[in-house]
């Protein structure tokens, strides 16, 4: 081998300069065969990623792990504050099994509620309760847990109408968080057609489509979102709301991921592993679907971590103002609108938990982005 | 034989640096070394020229001196001597007189050295604000002085002006004033010229000398080119992998056997181990004819269109294993030369023959195992001509992949060949094409282009973006890979280092024409003012390295 | 200065027309509007309705509603509010004046905390003190702006030493000059604060981004290298250097604003654009959800031309291409 020379003499340097750059060069450059195994930098499953994961799963099982069905009412509990779980009775005797008393309103005073010490209810697992769907195909009475009747169980309390907050949150989360997942597809296939259409064709189409582009992106967008709901009727059903805001939201988030989309391509276009590619006599076809449709791939996906949680926002935000998904059925937006009066503001402060619910969510959608962000930087 | 010698007689000397080591903690969680047991003393008025290719380590040691080292670096062990005070202990404010006043900087690339919205004014004074004590009065003379000494002949225009308002040459000046206005001991140079222009450089090149003899200056010149060391010191320090290989002065360097040391002086020298064969194939691989080529511009709300000619009535014929090299500045259209032979552009007129047939087919969509793609390209910038998500693996086998040559395994196989070929490990087979350096990723684009069995390679300022050593390893395997596959080469370029080495034709371009054709050995004679501008621009630079190897 | 402040301002308008024009294209689609709603009201006769709709014109096709609505927006009527039977400015400037009286403070006070902080914070990469900062502003960014709104009126209602609603007092303006103001302004302080709140976070790290970015160039070390003081290298040098990323984050910051404005508006009862637009909407008053909407629009772009000027001063490279 006349040629070795030049690749060991290369091929050991340790290039601290690329270090300096950010670039991640010899990984291992002194155990070669081991970076042979392990080839492309994994991904790291964050726990954003683990968080996401279960909090999706929690919600859609929300039927299972509720305790009450979300248009449970028990009239006699309104605003009831979270229920206390006890390990020691009023005796003083101690319980290894968590329970509960039952609770009645007070009789001078309706907003108190009084423990009554000769009625304990031992908290259950897979107690039976309301009937409830998973996903519309699997029904079932047993729920993760759960206290007998007349007992209750309000984790975190109930609302004017006595329906348990905790049930509604969760059952809540699955319009919330769901409908800002879908909004964020829909609005990235969208930035993926008309970004793509304007990339690839160029001239007077590309112009168009980003001066529509512009106008969405430029118009502030709470005032963009109330005002394309503005011209959607207003009173319909529970389903109809949750596609018309799901469309709405989508409709006015296209903008970004369009012109991301457009700059991917435009500048895929011009890179030179494309034009290597054609040299090797690659088909259009080929181009996209191996160097043009990851690329895109990795900048939308990160975009959807981006947009996730503001279109979940945005759906708290449209319920919240009575524009989005209405009673009975719960979603966090509406939930929170109750707190707007502001007897229930100052005295129920449970009331305000559903506006701390998306919290975490952001937190982790949030921190997603952002290593998704760093991966795609260091890869260009 | 170091350059302690005169040191010895006093004290302390200016500078010590002993047994010094830096680290890097890679992103990856890896530590690499950059430096490694680093010994230098440097005395008042002393020099010394830091020599070594890129990664060698000189420009961590340049900003390990002033503790500048980005947050991921940290001194592994040794120290550095001040005036025989370690700079490791001073606080953060000691440090800032040292910097600047005693001991001042020039860093790489002048263009990114001065904050661009600040007028000059404001930099060059705020440095002598931060460390004397001085009225208005005496701080704007001085900054008048100190331009003046640097060569500016209107100080005036020049502190009003923004950094973009400059050339290059003059901002390299401005900074050069900048590091030298509170008159300090010692200066360290990082790679001063490496981006500036040829006859720029031999200007700031002579500014350095006549500062460094008028102000006694002690002076630390890193760089990559020894050319240019000769009129600074004669003392020398090569360094590789981040450790001092050789010192000494320079004409006991240029007399040792040692490879490296002769690789490092002389870059081209190393390639005449294996000179060109002339070729006396009758049988041209490419002739082209009458090639023509206009571009419309139309610039953003106007009608007007600009027409601009990027090639008028090119000839050009090329014999297998046989190299041609088009020279030119940029604009002058060799570029444009390129991408039309490799069909990335149709001409508007004249013909492009391969083998006798129009290149107009080549691009088709391959069929069924035929990988044959006569032209192939390979780029400036490899940065950009690798895809960042694919393996080395991925990369080499692209050709054939796209002609569907052969089972997943065969291809495989061919890809480990072809990387083993150009001289890299196939053991990183599955390293990720970011993770290669500049001259690694080179040499991958040079394997995937040989994967699709070229007879003809274009290499558009294939080697402008690695420094000489890694150009003249790089020039080394081309001249071998040509040997053995009988290989064509159109080498285009704006610089005339190698062509010289490799080429049996020479052509110059200006404004889309051939301008004149000769051979390299009478290239110096040219008269044409093209091809003289051309000339005159490599021989200022480049003058000991190349006269010693031809 | 002129050319380049005309072409920016000519980007604006076009902008505006576009946005104008997706605003018809919407309100052509939309269902419904406020003469259909009284239609099912049994007390007004059918054709009273069809009356009143060739009276307001909107019985006309599109472009000719839409030309209408240009030559009243140039009149400064911005069309005709249904709802209350005046033209839509009337309705809008009041309620402008005072969304601008909570946002430009709000966007003054944002920058005067987030540049400062911004800039030690991105000084210190790495110290105790800016992970802190990043989980800080990292919560911040994830509260939802409804529920900083409804945690500032919740102080209001707990502590009693905050008004709640409205913009002042009841019988104020009999009083003083002075009483007036410190009213208004005792109005204001909770909802700027909200405001501030909500808006602070992003503005934050996007100076602390850009600054970074700029530490780590290569003139940032050059100067380092010549021994400037620290404060100084942050605050003359880098920060100058980052006009350029700071100052179109500007643009964002207001739009930012004005969204997180409407929000509070509703919630903490401020008498501001976002109030009036969900009103009109409950009412089906489409001029004057299209006359909010524009508004919100030129606020922003003025906003942007804003820092179009601040660039144009700070960047001595604009001032040479335009």
């Amino acid at each position: 081998m006349t040629l070795t020379w030049v690749g060991v003499s290369d091929s050991e340097r340790r290039d601290a300069r690329s270090i300096r750059e950010g670039r991640s060069s010899s990984k291992d450059a002194r155990s070669p065969e081991k970076a042979g195994v392990g080839g492309a930098v994994p991904f790291k499953i964050t726990w954003a990623i683990w968080f996401l994961l279960t909090i999706h799963v929690a919600i859609v099982l929300a039927g299972f792990i509720a305790p009450y069905n979300y248009e449970t009412q028990e009239r006699e509990h309104a605003y009831a504050p979270p229920t206390k779980i006890h390990f020691i009775d009023c005796a003083g005797k101690f319980h290894l099994r968590a329970f509960v008393y039952v609770t009645k309103p007070a009789e001078n005073d309706l907003n108190q509620y009084q423990q009554d010490c000769s009625q304990p209810a031992p908290i259950e697992f897979f107690a039976r309760g309301d009937e409830y769907s998973i996903l519309g195909f699997f029904h079932s009475t047993r729920h993760f847990f759960g206290v007998q009747s007349p007992a209750s169980l309000f984790m975190i309390g109930t609302d004017g109408f006595g329906r348990d907050l905790f049930s509604r949150l969760l059952y809540g989360g699955q319009v919330s968080l769901f409908a800002g997942f879908v909004a964020a597809a829909f609005s990235v296939v969208t930035g993926l057609l008309l970004g793509g259409i304007a990339g690839m064709y160029g001239g007077r189409v590309d112009d168009v489509a980003m001066r529509v582009a512009e106008v969405f992106i430029t118009v502030p967008w709470f005032y963009l979102l109330i005002a394309v709901r503005a011209f959607l009727p207003l009173q319909i059903s529970p389903v109809t709301a949750f596609l018309l805001v799901v469309s709405v939201i989508g409709l006015v988030g296209w903008g970004r991921p369009a012109r991301l989309v457009r700059g991917v391509i435009l500048s895929a276009r011009e890179r030179n592993f494309v034009l290597a590619a054609r040299g090797f006599g690659a088909s259009n076809a080929y181009l996209l679907r191996r160097h043009l449709m990851p690329l895109t791939f990795r900048v939308l996906l990160t975009q959807m971590a981006v947009l996730i949680p503001q279109f979940i926002l945005a759906e708290v935000i449209l319920s919240f103002l009575g524009l989005g998904i209405g009673e009975p059925f719960p979603s966090w937006g509406n939930m929170l609108a109750n707190a707007q009066q502001y007897h229930v503001l100052v005295s129920y402060w449970w009331m305000l938990l559903p506006g701390l619910a998306p919290v975490p969510v952001f937190l982790a959608y949030h921190s997603l982005a952002e290593t998704l962000q760093e991966r795609t930087k260091s890869n260009f | 034989m170091t350059s302690g010698n005169l040191g010895l007689l006093k004290l302390d000397p200016l500078l010590r640096v002993s047994g010094f080591s830096v680290e890097y903690d890679a992103a990856s969680g890896a530590v690499v070394r950059a430096l490694h047991n680093v010994d230098l003393e440097i005395g008042e008025g002393e020099s010394v020229g830091v020599l070594g290719e890129s990664g060698s380590g000189k420009s961590s040691l340049a900003l390990a001196l002033l503790r500048l080292l980005p947050g991921n670096a940290r001194v592994a062990s040794g120290t550095v001597e001040y005036r025989g005070r370690s700079l490791a202990d001073v606080s953060p404010a000691q440090l800032r007189e040292i910097r600047g006043a005693e001991v001042a900087l020039i860093s790489q690339e002048p263009a990114l050295a001065l904050n661009p919205v600040l007028p000059l004014r404001r930099q060059l004074a705020d440095v002598l604000v931060a460390h004397r004590d001085l009225n208005r009065e005496a701080v704007a003379s001085r900054c008048d002085e100190m331009l003046r000494q640097v060569g500016f002949s209107d100080p005036e225009r020049i502190m009003r002006a923004y950094p973009h308002e400059l050339s290059g040459g003059q901002r390299q000046r401005v900074a050069i004033a900048q590091a030298l206005i509170c008159q300090p001991k010692l200066l360290i140079a990082d790679e001063p010229l490496s981006a500036l222009d040829v006859a720029t450089q031999a200007d700031i090149l002579e500014l350095l000398a006549r500062l460094k003899r008028d102000l006694g200056l002690a002076m630390i010149f890193i760089t990559h080119n020894s050319g240019v060391l000769a009129s600074l010191t004669e003392n020398i320090l090569i360094m590789r992998e981040g450790e001092v290989y050789a010192r000494g002065d320079l004409a006991k360097l240029q007399n040792s056997s040692d490879e490296y040391v002769q690789s490092i002086l002389f870059p081209e020298k190393s390639l005449f181990a294996s000179s060109p064969q002339s070729s006396t194939n009758d049988n041209p691989v490419l002739v082209v004819h009458g090639l023509g080529k206009k571009f419309i511009q139309q610039r953003m709300l106007s009608r007007r269109k600009f027409v601009v000619q990027s090639l008028e009535g090119v000839d050009l014929e090329l014999n297998a294993g046989s190299t041609v090299a088009v020279i030119g500045r940029s604009g002058s259209g060799k570029s444009t030369l390129a991408r039309c032979i490799a069909g990335f552009e149709t001409p508007d007129s004249g013909e492009i023959l391969l083998h006798g047939q129009a290149q107009t087919e080549k691009l088709r969509p391959s069929k069924n195992g035929d990988l044959r793609h006569p032209v192939q390209m390979i780029f400036q910038d490899a940065a950009t001509s690798l895809n960042p998500s694919f393996t080395a693996r991925q990369i080499v086998a692209e050709p054939l992949e796209i002609a569907h040559w052969k089972s997943e395994a065969e291809r495989t196989e061919r890809a480990l060949e072809l990387m083993e070929e150009v001289g890299l490990d196939p053991g990183w087979a599955s390293r990720l094409a970011g993770e290669f350096s500049g001259g690694q990723r080179q040499r991958l684009a040079l394997a995937r282009a040989l994967a699709a069995e070229p007879k003809l390679l274009i290499m558009d300022e294939a080697l402008s973006g690695l420094d000489m050593p890694l150009q003249a390893q790089m020039v080394r395997l081309l001249i071998d890979l040509q040997a053995r596959h009988g290989l064509a080469y159109l080498y285009i370029s704006h610089d005339l280092n190698f062509v010289s080495l490799f080429a049996q034709e020479v052509l110059v371009m200006d404004a889309g024409r051939i301008v004149e054709r000769t051979i390299p050995t009478k290239l110096g004679q040219s008269a044409h003012p093209a091809t003289r501008a051309l000339l005159d621009a490599s021989e200022r630079l480049h003058a000991p390295g190349v006269e010693a190897a031809v | 200065m002129i050319r380049y402040l005309a072409r920016r301002a000519r980007h604006g308008l076009l902008l505006l027309f576009g946005v104008s024009i997706l605003l018809f294209l919407l309100f052509q689609a939309a269902p419904g509007d406020f003469l259909s709603e009284m239609r099912l009201n049994p007390q007004i006769s059918p054709e009273t309705v069809t009356q009143l709709r060739a009276q307001y014109g909107l019985d006309q096709p599109l472009p000719v509603r839409y030309w209408r609505w240009i030559k009243s927006s140039a009149k400064g009527d911005f069309g005709y509010s249904f709802a209350y039977d005046t033209p839509a400015a009337t309705l809008l400037w009041p309620r402008a004046r005072n969304t601008l009286l909570l946002s430009v403070p709000a966007l003054i006070i944002s920058w005067l905390i987030a540049v400062p902080l911004g800039v030690l914070v991105a000084g210190r990469k790495g110290s105790w003190g800016d992970r802190l900062f990043s989980g800080g502003t990292s919560t911040l960014l994830a509260l939802p702006d409804v529920l900083i709104a409804l945690l500032a009126l919740l102080i209001a209602l707990k502590t009693g030493m905050f008004p709640v609603g409205g913009m002042t007092s009841v019988g104020v303006q009999d009083q003083s000059m002075w009483a007036w103001l410190r009213d208004l302004g005792w109005h204001m302080l909770l909802p700027v604060a909200a405001l501030v709140i909500g808006s602070l976070a992003i503005i934050l790290r996007h100076v602390r981004a850009s600054i970074g970015e700029v530490l780590e160039s290569s003139y940032m070390r050059a100067a380092e290298g010549h021994g400037l003081p620290r404060l100084k290298l942050l605050f003359s040098y880098a920060l100058p250097a980052a006009a350029n990323p700071l100052i179109s984050l500007f643009g964002l910051s207001v739009a930012v604003l004005l969204s997180v404005s409407l929000l509070i508006e509703v919630v903490m009862g401020w008498p501001g654009m976002g109030p009036l637009l969900l009103e009109a909407i409950l009412a089906r008053d489409l001029f004057v959800v299209i006359g909010a909407v524009m508004l919100s629009t030129v606020f922003l772009i003025a906003g942007n031309l804003l820092g179009d000027i601040l660039l144009y001063a700070f960047d001595p490279r604009i001032r040479r291409q335009a």
